[in-house]
């Protein structure tokens, strides 16, 4: 057991072990379902795929820095009904209003972890209280769909240029900033830093408590900007809109493989991993697994997934 | 070390006296909450937590932290209303039923406490996973239904009555003695105070440190399937939902009752008022008028606030 472990985390297999896993899966599924490599199937996939990625890139940097984000599905849930709900009478402002919610979401997010040295797991696990309560108390406990003078405004989302879904757009600008925030800026080498060592950092004068309150912001702003997307597939905002979103992200997260413990990973790891992600329930939704009993095998993944990116030799004692 | 630990003794007592001005708060606003009739209704609505909250307490004395009590729970309280009489099936099991969710609670936190231990995986992560699994589970088992129970055993702990209060609250307090016996008399008890307090010393002074950790998940998923047990008799339903909420009400009652994150210092009675804070909390919203699902936002804010206040700093230089 132990031996294959060590196996799959030696570095050259590890890169490489979530694409390998991609192309088979796309190759098994496409086998038994010919129509699953078609070009509208996959543009399909991709769209998909796209809520789940903007997710997924957001908690990819709070993982990163070692710590992790349990509130993302609540605050895209908050976002959605607050779109749904400011929509009519602020027109486009609704999803600036909404973004910037999820910025102030995360900058408190982050103050309690940093300030208050809350760990993150549980400063987020109790923002994710406060965000479902203000989602059920705005929303007063429904779903409320969007009219059709409404819809007019989700254009931008529904849409598409090209040919190219404007999801799958949207989700690739999110990718691209992302990876300029990673590989061209301070604060990508600052989080790989602190992710790799955080008494180092804070030795070579990095301002580590910024750039995590700076993690957390970017992982709830993504948040808002899932939930907005959200509203604009499903024309309707809900305070559980997302909440089924919360492990599939951070599996993706994991499975693409970025390590819990920080430092190693990467914002293309994330993209693999989501795209991991939705062919398994392609997949599972093919074969007929029932979409709940899907997270059995999505918390199993997750689990599996952790035991090998895992960097044991930098937790001592393992709580 | 004197001193400091004085300074803990009275932290220790402020979480009652928190309660305490609670009640009498709400008392002045609204003097209906002393009757007999909403102490029941609070014993009511304390006891699941109280039985949840006593699993979470060993895991959190522990330094470490069970996120997968919603997950043992649904999962109980399903397989119970598939065992005992019930709309769906021919099933009549009765208290064997209830055994056999004992044994289905205690595998699934072994299962935890193993993952955790022997792969090296911090609990966090392990129990996320298994909050999932164990909803799903459910899931599958029902196939998107839910199943009445008629057996009159299992309806009688909510229904029946001894001395006023329905026979769950007594369950429940039967299981806060089971917790104040294994917390003070057992070995497990004092090991796992012992790893809380720091885990190498206790491994060097010989403690069995992993199958420490894996008796407590163990315990711990026992608790959670008893709370499932309750709380499928008090629904009078078995379905995948009978879950939610609770994990987060759980973590607040044992941080508000004052046992740290960091591990060491806390106990079932804090926990036992931990519950109370936030049932008498949300029986007072609701009698002051304030929507339910306002609760889970105060208890948010509640968790941030204990945390902050009962984390020992000087104990943790990297938080993450």
């Amino acid at each position: 057991m132990n031996t294959m472990l060590d196996t799959l985390r030696s570095d050259g297999v590890r890169q490489w072990l979530p694409l390998v896993t991609l192309v088979i899966l796309v190759i098994l599924v496409g086998t038994f379902q010919p129509a699953f490599l078609d070009v509208n199937t996959l543009l399909q996939l991709a769209s998909d795929t796209a809520v789940l990625f903007i997710l997924a890139t957001g908690v990819t940097f709070v993982i990163m820095l070692g710590g992790i984000d349990l509130s993302i599905q609540s605050m895209a849930s908050l976002s959605s009904v607050v779109v749904a709900l400011t929509l009519a009478r602020y027109g486009y402002a609704a999803f600036v209003f909404a973004f910037g919610l999820g910025v102030l979401a995360g900058l408190l997010s982050g103050i309690a972890h940093v300030r208050l040295r809350i760990p993150s797991f549980i400063a987020t696990l109790a923002m994710g209280g406060v965000l479902y309560s203000a989602a059920l108390v705005t929303s007063r406990e429904r779903s409320i769909t969007l009219g059709e003078s409404e819809r007019a405004y989700l254009g931008w989302i529904t849409g598409t240029l090209f040919g190219i879904p404007n999801v799958v757009i949207i989700a690739l600008i999110v990718l691209a900033i992302a990876h300029v925030l990673q590989s061209r800026t301070p604060f990508g080498r600052y989080s790989a830093a602190i992710g790799a060592g955080e008494p180092a950092a804070y030795a070579s004068g990095v301002k580590v408590d910024r750039q995590k309150i700076f993690a957390f912001v970017l992982s709830a702003s993504c948040a808002a900007l899932a939930g907005i997307v959200l509203v604009g597939r499903l024309a309707s905002g809900s305070p559980t809109l997302a909440s089924e979103l919360l492990l599939p992200s951070i599996a993706a997260v994991v499975v693409g493989g970025t390590s819990i413990t920080g430092g190693v990973g990467s914002i293309w790891r994330t993209l693999v991993g989501a795209l991991i992600i939705s062919v398994v329930r392609i997949g599972m939704t093919f074969l007929g697994v029932n979409i709940f009993a899907q997270n059995i095998v999505f918390g199993v993944v997750l689990v599996a997934a952790v035991a090998i990116t895992i960097d044991r030799s930098k937790i001592p004692i393992v709580k | 070390m004197p001193a400091a630990r004085r300074r803990w003794r009275i932290a220790s007592w402020a979480p009652l006296i928190v309660l305490v001005l609670l009640c009498g708060i709400i008392t002045l606003i609204n003097p209906n909450f002393l009757t007999f009739g909403n102490l029941v209704r609070i014993s009511q609505a304390a006891m699941i937590p109280l039985v949840l909250g006593m699993g979470a307490t060993f895991i959190i004395l522990m330094g470490s932290i069970d996120l997968s009590v919603e997950g043992g729970l649904t999962l109980s309280a399903v397989i119970l209303s598939m065992l005992v009489i019930n709309g769906a099936n021919e099933n009549a099991f009765g208290l064997f039923g209830v055994l056999i969710v004992l044994l289905v609670g205690a595998g699934v936190g072994f299962t935890n406490g193993v993952i955790h231990v022997r792969l090296k995986i911090p609990s966090f992560m392990v129990t996320l996973g298994m909050w999932f699994v164990g909803v799903g589970a459910a899931n599958a088992l029902l196939g998107g239904m839910a199943i009445r129970i008629n057996d009159p055993m299992i309806r009688g702990l909510a229904i029946e009555r001894f001395l006023g209060f329905p026979w769950g609250v007594w369950v429940a307090l039967g299981c806060l003695l089971v917790a104040l016996v294994i917390q003070n008399y057992t070995r497990l008890g004092r090991y796992i105070y012992a790893l809380g307090g720091g885990e190498e010393l206790a491994a060097l002074s010989g403690i069995p440190v992993g199958r420490v950790r894996i008796l407590a998940f163990t315990l711990a998923g026992v608790f959670y399937a008893v709370g499932g047990v309750l709380a499928a008799a008090q629904l009078g339903l078995g379905n995948a939902q009978i879950g939610t909420g609770r994990l987060f009400t759980t973590i607040t009652a044992v941080v508000v009752g004052g046992t740290a994150l960091s591990g060491g210092q806390g106990s079932v009675l804090q926990t036992l008022v931990g519950v109370l804070i936030v049932v008498v909390l949300a029986n007072g919203m609701v009698l002051m008028g304030v929507p339910p699902s306002v609760q889970i936002g105060v208890q948010g804010l509640m968790i941030i606030a204990a945390v902050a206040l009962s984390i020992d700093r000087k104990r943790m230089r990297i938080v993450k």
